[in-house]
């Protein structure tokens, strides 16, 4: 699981030191009618003192706008509609002194720059207004903040929580089954347990070293399968799938289970980033095509589409608690819809009828074309969901 | 002066020798490629590398046919994963959107925050047209039960058969769409791949793809392939439109109306054993191809340019039998019609089971 939370953290550690504050400047309304400068482009000033400054000649259509940070603190800014809020293009990380271009489409409507440097409040600039182009600007979409996130949030830690303790009555069992010697009820548990895990997709990159423990691959491990340090799910999967007496797979599913314990009594001290919300709904599944469609985390089980299947329902709870933002900002979500439940149903109709599922090592050449088409699809419009929902301070 | 039976058997030899070291062949694509492109005159075989203008996707007949070879090329087959007609529509609208956008240069407007870039940067802020070219064929599978194109089949189009000597890996074998994307540099191509594939994804998918490159002539001439031989010497002449239209382009002959300015594609991976072809002797190789290496004059000429005079040489004394000139182009009367416009590239993909490079040519010709 990659882990991606550093602009999270940034934006809160700047959300944090900010008063609650609506546009500071109401500027002036230039009323413009769509023309091309003749004096190559404009350079706005960003800054908490001169915010906007220069931006004088608008013009409808696809433009690269000038950015000049003329504070001296590092700063973002944007391009917005200060009527309702929404952005049309933004940069992060604009150094003081430093000019960049931000290509921006801008149409018939009313524009400003909103300047937020480290530290202090966010200002607008000067309204400036386009009409009679004829033209349609965007996309614009409607910012979310940190405090937009606080729902989703809250709700994903209680869905992390109640599925460990679902987890750790699951490990019981498991552990369990191997101390009594039980192998076939002890390979069922694992699925029932590993597949509960996968559906927490959402708090992987929280987990932090508890992940390595827990759901570790032997990958990054000199002796690989042999490798005293290889511990959890994979390792039990290689045990129960290759022949291991139940003697020696006990230490192991003592340890899981253990470690799960562990993991959900300290779920309610640890953190989940407001950042990480968008980044894991696209993050779960990215994971999902890389290693269990590739047939690269299979120990033996032969479970992949079902661990991909679980991915997705871990999506699908991630993007449930980010619907509301998510209905007035993101114009393709049906089509996400649409093909959440057509990868859905590609992966259900793998499970057969005795509820064993196909090896990806033995789907044909066409039905993985299918699902691994259909997950890129998804992906595709996963990934918009992570750059709306990253939390951006507007005030 | 040998006997006709030692001359058989050398000929057996020789043609043995020439199959196992070129016919091991790994990929076996056919498309017949047959979608519409440009009433502006192809432009030609003699054009300089620097240009980078801009090549219109739209016209008679597809821009990527007729012109020089650019030095870099992708050679894709995908599986058309479309729901039904009305997705197939729209994928094969997207491609004609992106063929258009990518020939053209230029990158699409921003995306703001609704979603990450577009393009994938390689090729900077201004996406420069680069010369490419995107060449679209269609392929046997396509006209299966799934679309309901039956009817629309082309006539002559086949799925590749097997030949002896093939030793096919069938996930690289056929498929529903061929894309060739060509330009003179590698960013170029790269970028139209991965926009075509990005923006296509989930209505079609990758199946198998080949990168090619056509080598700078050493010294001059027709440039070499990875056998040290000239390769496509005898090609028609492409700046004479009676004969292209005669050899590439299909016009009626009980051909379905849309494949009008459309021609035959065909693709196969040949896997050339160079270790092994490093170590036999040039007047072998010269034997198996019926050229010198040096100049590629025929056996029996001097120049490259040189005709090579087959009836002049029945038994084979000096251009042998079974040469690769000979068996390819007899040059008779009743083969004039079957001459291929070979768009031959060098392919060159690291290394086998054996630790031998994993090399050849990936033969495209137009028919």
């Amino acid at each position: 699981m990659i882990s991606r939370s550093l602009s999270g953290n940034r934006r809160l550690v700047l959300a944090a030191g900010c008063l609650l504050t609506a546009s500071v400047v109401a500027g002036v309304s230039l009323s413009l009618a769509a023309r091309r400068t003749s004096a190559g482009p404009p350079t706005i000033s960003i800054s908490a003192t001169h915010c906007g400054q220069g931006w004088t000649h608008p013009h409808a259509g696809t433009q690269t706008v000038w950015l000049e940070n003329r504070s001296d603190a590092g700063a973002e800014a944007e391009v917005i509609d200060p009527r309702t809020g929404a952005i049309y293009g933004e940069i992060d990380n604009l150094g003081p002194g430093t000019t960049r271009p931000l290509r921006v489409t801008l149409g018939d409507g009313t524009f400003a720059v909103r300047c937020l440097v480290e530290d202090m409040d966010a200002v607008v600039g000067p309204w400036v207004t386009i009409t009679g182009s004829h033209t349609r600007g965007g996309p614009a979409v409607l910012p979310v903040t940190v405090d937009d996130l606080l729902t989703p949030l809250r709700e994903n830690r209680e869905y992390v929580q109640s599925g460990l303790d679902q987890l750790a009555g699951q490990t019981d069992v498991l552990l369990a089954t191997v101390r009594a010697g039980d192998l076939d009820r002890a390979r069922a548990g694992w699925l029932a347990a590993h597949l509960t895990y996968e559906r927490l997709g959402v708090a992987h990159g929280a987990f932090g070293d508890f992940g390595a423990r827990i759901d570790g691959r032997p990958d990054g491990l000199s002796e690989g399968v042999r490798d005293p340090g290889f511990t959890g799910f994979y390792r039990l999967e290689y045990g129960l799938w290759h022949g291991q007496p139940s003697d020696q797979l006990r230490h192991v599913a003592e340890r899981l289970d253990q470690e799960v314990h562990t993991l959900d009594h300290a779920w309610a001290g640890m953190e989940l980033d407001p950042g990480d919300l968008g980044l894991r709904a696209h993050e779960i599944m990215e994971d999902a095509l890389q290693d269990e469609l590739s047939d690269d985390a299979d120990e033996g089980s032969g479970t992949d589409l079902a661990a991909a299947l679980a991915s997705l329902q871990g999506t699908r709870e991630v993007l449930a608690t980010l619907r509301p933002l998510l209905l007035t900002r993101y114009a393709e979500l049906s089509e996400l819809d649409t093909w959440l439940d057509r990868v859905e149903g590609l992966l259900q109709a793998e499970r057969r009828s005795d509820g064993a599922w196909t090896p990806v090592a033995s789907l044909t050449d066409r039905q993985r074309e299918q699902l691994d088409g259909a997950i890129g699809r998804l992906l595709e419009l996963l990934a918009p969901v992570a750059i709306i929902c990253d939390p951006r301070r507007t005030a | 002066v040998r006997n006709r039976a030692q001359a058989r058997t050398a000929d057996r030899r020789r043609i043995d020798r020439r199959a196992f070291l070129l016919g091991a062949t790994l990929v076996a694509g056919a498309g017949g490629s047959l979608v519409g492109a440009a009433t502006v005159p192809p432009a030609l075989s003699n054009q300089s590398r620097a240009s980078s203008a801009p090549i219109s996707f739209h016209g008679t007949h597809q821009a990527g046919v007729l012109r020089r070879q650019p030095r870099r090329t992708v050679m894709c087959a995908f599986d058309v994963l479309a729901a039904g007609r009305a997705e197939l529509v729209e994928v094969l609208r997207t491609i004609t959107d992106r063929a258009r956008r990518l020939t053209a240069g230029g990158i699409d407007p921003p995306a703001g925050i609704s979603a990450p870039p577009s393009d994938p940067g390689i090729l900077g802020p201004d996406a420069p047209p680069g010369g490419l070219t995107v060449t679209v064929g269609v392929g046997d599978s396509l006209f299966d039960e799934r679309y309901g194109l039956g009817d629309r089949r082309p006539a002559r189009l086949t799925r590749m058969p097997i030949f002896p000597n093939d030793r096919l890996d069938s996930g690289q074998c056929h498929g529903d769409l061929s894309v060739q994307l060509s330009a003179d540099d590698e960013d170029i191509v790269i970028n139209a791949l991965r926009d075509v594939a990005r923006q296509t994804r989930g209505a079609m998918q990758l199946r198998w793809r080949i990168d090619g490159f056509v080598s700078p002539p050493r010294p001059a001439g027709t440039p070499r392939n990875l056998m040290g031989f000239k390769d496509g010497i005898s090609n028609p002449d492409v700046r004479d439109p009676e004969e292209m239209r005669r050899l590439v382009w299909v016009a009626g002959g009980g051909e379905p109306a849309w494949t009008a300015g459309g021609t035959y594609l065909v693709v196969r991976l040949i896997r050339m054993l160079t270790e092994f072809w490093d170590r036999i002797s040039i007047a072998e190789q010269e034997q198996i191809f019926g050229r010198r290496r040096d100049s590629g004059a025929p056996l029996d000429g001097m120049r490259e340019e040189d005709q090579p005079n087959f009836p002049q040489d029945p038994t084979g004394a000096v251009i042998p039998l079974t040469s690769h000139i000979r068996l390819a182009n007899p040059r008779t009367q009743q083969t004039a019609t079957s001459r291929i416009l070979r768009r031959a590239y060098n392919y060159d993909r690291g290394l086998d089971q054996v630790g031998n490079l994993d090399m050849g040519l990936l033969f495209t010709c137009y028919q």
